[in-house]
Order: structure tokens, then sequence, then C-alpha cells
């Protein structure tokens, strides 16, 4: 077996979506005769994913990052391409296939309200033929990483936002998945609550080897987990690569910042003031009052650092690749 | 093996999901004693006026409650709170964890709610089905009671297929919550033997509708009314709705992951 888990190719997938105008009219008509309107949520995406890596799927919504992660864990037939993760066809839905692998998507609850989760794990545990061994050792190490053992015992609707989340994560992860789908595992968390699903995918990942792909609204996700990115927009795949290559690709600029020494003459205000826009863009900068930001292509970098060396009373001078955040918003408004 | 672990793992957690609001158990408990009590007042009634209706004998009537009770058991502890839930998983998208799972769909969807409560409602069932044959007497012989057991199971699975279908059109119409009051509607006429209903409706009802199949047919078994090949044919009408409902279901279950997003 080759040491990728995911391989997909001209992966493509359009829906008909039933169209009608507004009004009581078009209501009747749409009744009777209904027009549909192809739409084409995923476009011939090809990507591979290997065994053990950590893949942040990234778009704005409706890109069809979900479409894809649906397709991928087996719940959508595509209209065309094929799939394969860890030798299966995912939408065959093999018993085998759906025991190797989990979805977890942080906006649907996979655990019964009224009744502690741990109830909830056991039907888990009879559903994947868990030997009560298996069970327990899995269990452990979950609770080892997710603290569950005092969420264990409330009910699932008694839990905060963020202990239901872990509950939900550990849920689909009783049977030891190889590939793991998150869509948007940390949505609605805190920042604390952020970090700690972060932290326990990443040490999840490091004792497994679990191959996982996600979703996520929260760069931080993103940038503190994967070190792959691939970018969707509009069904197609625009980037698949490192994030440190990301901005040279999409985004070949750097910024430049300065901090203006203060010279007698000049009044204290003045220099920070001042205007910086024929050397490159200005940045805003809310963080730091005293230091000016512009945006500089990057092949022009040395020149213009030159140029405002010579030409500015420079107290210090920085160069930075811009914020990932920063970069992807770029991408996608292309 | 494995269908029956899991169906005792379900009875559990729906144990517990019963209890687990204390008013609600005590109003329910209380709830269910009456509803056992007016239950034996009817059929007390029943017991003390009747003798026979068209033809059909005390015995053989007691025992068609029983089967009709049966059935009435399938659809409110198994049939109304399950389609509840999957009529709330289509809605909430929660469907999508269900197909997931390494077990057949269906069968997840059959039984993972379970009005525990009405455990007492199988056993009236059971005690009306056993009283109404001891009365018969001599009519029936271990045979026809073999028969009767054979097309009254066959009967649930005919009912219970047609469910099945109701609530896979669901898979289509995304939104079909009339899906059981539909069968519900059926079920009723299957409460009195079809032969009481005229000749048109009996068409209906036996035909049209494999309702009658349910109730009344296992009883002339019982009687030793139908021939040999009428009891096959009905045990393959039931394995045959059950092949249909399997079919339709996956097919359902296509159409789903074609069209949800």
């Amino acid at each position: 077996m080759s040491s990728e888990s995911i391989i997909v190719e001209q992966l493509s997938k359009t829906y008909q979506v039933p169209e009608r105008e507004g009004g009581f009219g078009a209501a009747v008509r749409g009744f009777f005769k209904r027009k549909y309107k192809d739409v084409k949520a995923v476009q011939e995406v090809n990507f591979k994913i290997e065994q053990g890596e950590i893949v942040g799927f990234l778009g704005p919504n409706g890109a069809g990052k979900t479409t894809t992660l649906k397709m991928l864990s087996g719940l959508l037939h595509p209209t065309g391409g094929t799939a394969n993760v860890l030798g299966f066809t995912p939408w065959e839905l093999k018993p085998d296939y759906l025991r190797s692998m989990t979805l977890v998507m942080g906006q649907r609850n996979r655990l019964a309200w009224d009744i502690p989760a741990a109830d909830s794990y056991l039907l888990a545990q009879a559903i994947y033929r868990l030997s009560d061994d298996d069970y327990k050792k899995t269990y452990k190490e979950l609770d080892e990483l997710l603290e569950l053992e005092p969420l264990m015992k409330k009910p699932v609707r008694n839990l905060s936002l963020g202990e239901r989340m872990k509950v939900e994560i550990a849920a689909g992860l009783l049977h030891r998945p190889k590939v793991l789908f998150l869509d948007e595992p940390t949505i609605g968390l805190d920042i604390s609550g952020q970090v700690k699903i972060r932290e326990f995918l990443r040490e999840y990942n490091k004792r497994t080897g679990a191959t996982i792909l996600l979703t996520s609204h929260y760069m931080a996700d993103v940038t503190a987990l994967c070190e792959r990115i691939i970018i969707i927009h509009h069904g197609q795949l625009k980037y698949d690569g490192g994030i440190a290559n990301l901005s040279r690709r999409i985004a070949p600029f750097k910024l430049i910042g300065v901090r203006l020494a203060l010279s007698e003459d000049e009044g204290l205000g003045d220099s920070n003031g001042r205007d910086l826009s024929k050397y490159g863009d200005p940045v805003q900068n809310e963080e730091d009052a005293e230091k000016v930001y512009v945006r500089v292509k990057a092949e022009d970098v040395t020149k213009v650092t030159s140029r405002m060396l010579s030409e500015l009373p420079i107290h210090d001078i920085t160069i930075a690749d811009p914020p990932i955040e920063d970069v992807i918003e770029r991408a996608f408004n292309e | 093996m494995h269908s029956f672990k899991l169906i005792s793992t379900f009875i559990k957690i729906n144990i517990q999901m019963a209890v687990a609001y204390r008013a609600d158990t005590v109003v329910n408990i209380l709830l269910n004693l009456m509803w056992l009590g007016w239950e034996l007042l009817t059929l007390s009634i029943i017991f003390s006026n009747t003798q026979t209706i068209s033809g059909w004998g005390f015995g053989e009537l007691i025992a068609l409650l029983g089967v009709f009770r049966l059935i009435n058991t399938m659809m409110v502890a198994l049939i109304w709170p399950n389609t509840e839930k999957f009529n709330q998983s289509i809605r909430d998208g929660s469907m999508d964890y269900t197909i997931l799972q390494p077990v057949n769909s269906m069968f997840l969807v059959t039984f993972s709610r379970i009005t525990i409560w009405r455990i007492w409602d199988l056993i009236l069932a059971i005690v009306l089905i056993t009283v109404g044959i001891n009365i018969s007497g001599d009519l029936v012989t271990p045979l026809s009671i073999a028969h009767f057991i054979l097309l009254a199971f066959s009967g649930v699975v005919i009912i219970y297929s047609l469910w099945i279908v109701l609530i896979a059109l669901t898979f289509w119409f995304t939104k079909f919550d009339n899906n059981v009051t539909i069968l519900h509607a059926l079920i009723d006429a299957g409460r009195y033997p079809s032969t009481v209903y005229p000749i048109w409706l009996q068409i209906i009802v036996t035909f049209l509708i494999p309702i009658a199949v349910a109730t009344t047919v296992p009883l002339q078994a019982l009687r030793g009314d139908l021939e040999g090949w009428r009891i096959i044919m009905f045990f393959a009408i039931g394995i045959a709705s059950f092949i249909v409902a399997s079919q339709v279901w996956k097919r359902g279950l296509k159409q789903y992951s074609g069209a949800s997003s």
C-alpha cells in the first residue's frame, strides 16, 4: 500500500437547485413546473494527502469545502471524478471503511441530549464492535488528552459549548479512525477552548499517526496545526502547498515596518504621520502607533529599503512576510 | 448476535432517556397506568356483551384484538418515536452521522428510539392472543397456531415495510412530515375483521392496503380457514415486502446523498 491515505482526482459535484422567483404567482407555477439550475459546488479538484499529515482546508463560505468533505467521508456521490481514501471508494460506504474514518461536524450533534455522554459512548462501542479492553484503552487515552472524566456523568445538555465539543470529538474517535475529517471543529468556542482542541488534535496526530483534514474559519487553527493548506474557492482548487510558500505564490509582498527617529526640528507627531505612500501601500497598524508599515512587492524590497534608509530618519526597520490572514484574504478576493 | 446486542443497548439507553426527567417519569407512569385501566375496562365490556361479530367466534375476536394490539404496540413503541427522530434528523442533518455508522442504517433508524412505557402493551397483546387461542379451544391445532404465529409475524413485517417506504419518501421530498399520519389512517381500518366491511371496501383493505393481511389473515389461519398455498402466499408477501422496502430505502439513501448539501 502506498503511504497516501487520500487521493482525489478530478472530483466534481454539481447540484441541481430548484430555482424560482419570489411572489405568489411564481410559487404556484413552481409547484407545477420546477426549474432547476446547475450549481457547480466542486469542480475537478485534485490532491493527495500522505498518511499522518494534517492539512488545513480553507475557503470562504460556499466555496465547496463541506461538499468535498462529505464526498470524502462517503455521504455524497460526486458527479464526476474519483476519490480513494485508505484504499476505499468512500461513497460505497463499506463497513470496513466506515470503521476506519470519522467525520466530526462542529455544528451537528451526534450525542443524545438527555443522557450523559458515557451512555452514548457505550452505544458507539456496540456499533463499532469494540472489545471492552480496546474501548477502555482508547477512552483512557482520550481522557488523558481531553480531560473527559468530569464531563462523563452530566447529561450532554448540561455541558458548556466547549465541553460538548470535547465529548463530541471524543465520540468520533472511540473507534480509533485512521482518517479524520473535521468540519469546523472549533466553531463557536472561546480562545482557550480553541487552543485546547488544537493541542489535542496535534497530540492525537503525533500519537496515532492519523491523517487529519480540517476546515476552519479560525486562521489560528490552521496556522497552529497545519504545515500544508489547500485553498478552494468557487469549487476550484486555488492553492495546495506549505503555508510558508503561500505568501510567495499568492501575494508576493513584504511588509516593511519603520520607526522614525525623532529629530529636534521635527515635531513628535509629524514623524509618524509622515506620508510614506511613495514607497508602497501604507498598511493600517493598530498595535503599535509609532511603527508605520508599507506593503512592497517582494522584488522591490531591497531598492525601497535603501531609498527609505537614505531619505528618512530611520530609528529601526523590519522586513516581514504579511500575516497569513491577509494573504488568504487576498487569495479569496482574486 | 450483534443485532441483539445493539437492540439491548438501545433499550438500555432509552430507559435512561425515559427516566432522565423525574416529573416526566412520574406523569408517564401514571398516564400508562390509567391507559391500562381504560383498556382493561373496554375489554371487559366487550367480554361481557359480545359473543360473535359477523360469524367470528368470541375467542378469535379476543385473539384478533391481541394481534391488533401487537401491531399497535409496534406503532407506538417503535414507529412513532423513530419517525419523529427520523424527520428531525433529516432536518438538522444528524442523519449524516447515522449513514456513516458501520451498521445498516435502516436498522438504526428502526430501533434507535424505543418507547419503553409500552412494554405493558406488548404483554397485554400476548395475553390477549394466548387467552383468545385458549377460548377457541378445539378449533385450533398446534399446526394452526404455528401458521398463526408465522402469519402474524409476516403481517408485522408488511406494516413495518410500509412504514419504511413511507419514511424513505422523505429522502425525495425532504419535507414529508405527514408520512406516518397516512400509515396510521390505514392501520385503524384493521381494528375489525375485514369481513365486517362491504365487499368493495374489503377489496381495498385486502389488496390495496395490506392491513388485513396483518390482522385478519393470521386469525383465519388460526381457525384453519386458510388453504396451505394461501399461507405460503401471505408469508411470501411478507418477505417480498421487506425486500422491496429495503430496496426503496437504499434508493432513498442514494437520492439523499445525491441531493443534500
